[in-house]
C-alpha cells in the first residue's frame, strides 16, 4: 500500500488543496503563487504543531 | 413573479427569494442557463464548468487535482460513503463524497471505493476522497460565479 507515512500524505494533500484554493481565490499568477505558498506553509506547519500538541495528551 | 403566490408566510418567502436570487441573474428574472449549466457541469466532471466557460487551463488543473486526489484516496483504501442513517456522522461524509460527481456515480455502479479498513492508510484515503468532493463544490460554485458575472 502506498504512502504509509502520514506526514508525506498530509504534505501531498496540502499541495493539492493549495493549488486549487490559490487558483480559486487569486486572479494573477504572482499572487496565486504567493497565496498558494502561504497556505501550504500554514497547513504543513500548523499540522506539525497540532500533531505535537496532541502528543501532550499521550504523556 | 409566479413564485410569490404560493408562499404566504414572510420567512418562507424571504428564503425562497434568496434561493431564486442565487439562480436568477440580476433583476431580469430570466434564468441564467449558462450559469446553472456551468455549475452542474462543474459538479459532474471536475473542471468541466470552467472548460465550458473557455477557461481551459483552470479547468485542466482542477480536473487533474480532483482526479489525483480521488485516485490517491482510492489507492490508499479510502471509502466512498453512500447515504445511510445507521451512523449519522457518515451522512456528512456522503455529502462530501457526492461532490466528486461522476466519480461518485461510477463508484456506485462499479462498486469501487468500498474502503479497506485493514490498511493503515484507510483514514487518509477517505479524507482525500472527501476533500476532493468538497473542493469540487467550490470549483463548481466558482464556475457559476464566473458565468453569472460575479467574478472574472
Amino acid at each position: 500500500m502506498i504512502w504509509k507515512s502520514h506526514l508525506f500524505s498530509m504534505i501531498i494533500y496540502a499541495v493539492f488543496v493549495c493549488i486549487v484554493l490559490a487558483i480559486l481565490r487569486r486572479d494573477d499568477r504572482k499572487s496565486q503563487i504567493k497565496y498558494g505558498l502561504f497556505l501550504f506553509l500554514v497547513m504543513v506547519i500548523g499540522g506539525l504543531l497540532f500533531g505535537w500538541f496532541m502528543y501532550l495528551f499521550t504523556l | 413573479m409566479y413564485y410569490s403566490h404560493s408562499f404566504t408566510r414572510k420567512t418562507e418567502k424571504n428564503l425562497l427569494d434568496l434561493a431564486l436570487r442565487f439562480i436568477y441573474h440580476g433583476d431580469s428574472m430570466q434564468i441564467d442557463v449558462k450559469a446553472v449549466s456551468s455549475l452542474l457541469l462543474g459538479w459532474f466532471v471536475p473542471g468541466l464548468g470552467h472548460v465550458y466557460l473557455k477557461k481551459y487551463w483552470k479547468g485542466g488543473i482542477f480536473f487533474a487535482c480532483i482526479l489525483g486526489m480521488t485516485c490517491l484516496g482510492l489507492f490508499m483504501g479510502g471509502k466512498i460513503y453512500s447515504f445511510q442513517t445507521e451512523n449519522p456522522l457518515t451522512i456528512l461524509a456522503f455529502f462530501s463524497d457526492i461532490g466528486n460527481g461522476l466519480f461518485y456515480i461510477l463508484s456506485r455502479i462499479f462498486a469501487f471505493g468500498l474502503g479497506n479498513l485493514r490498511t493503515a492508510t484507510f483514514e487518509f484515503g477517505t479524507a482525500y476522497i472527501a476533500g476532493a468532493g468538497l473542493l469540487n463544490f467550490l470549483i463548481a460554485l466558482d464556475a457559476f460565479d464566473i458565468a453569472s458575472g460575479k467574478k472574472k
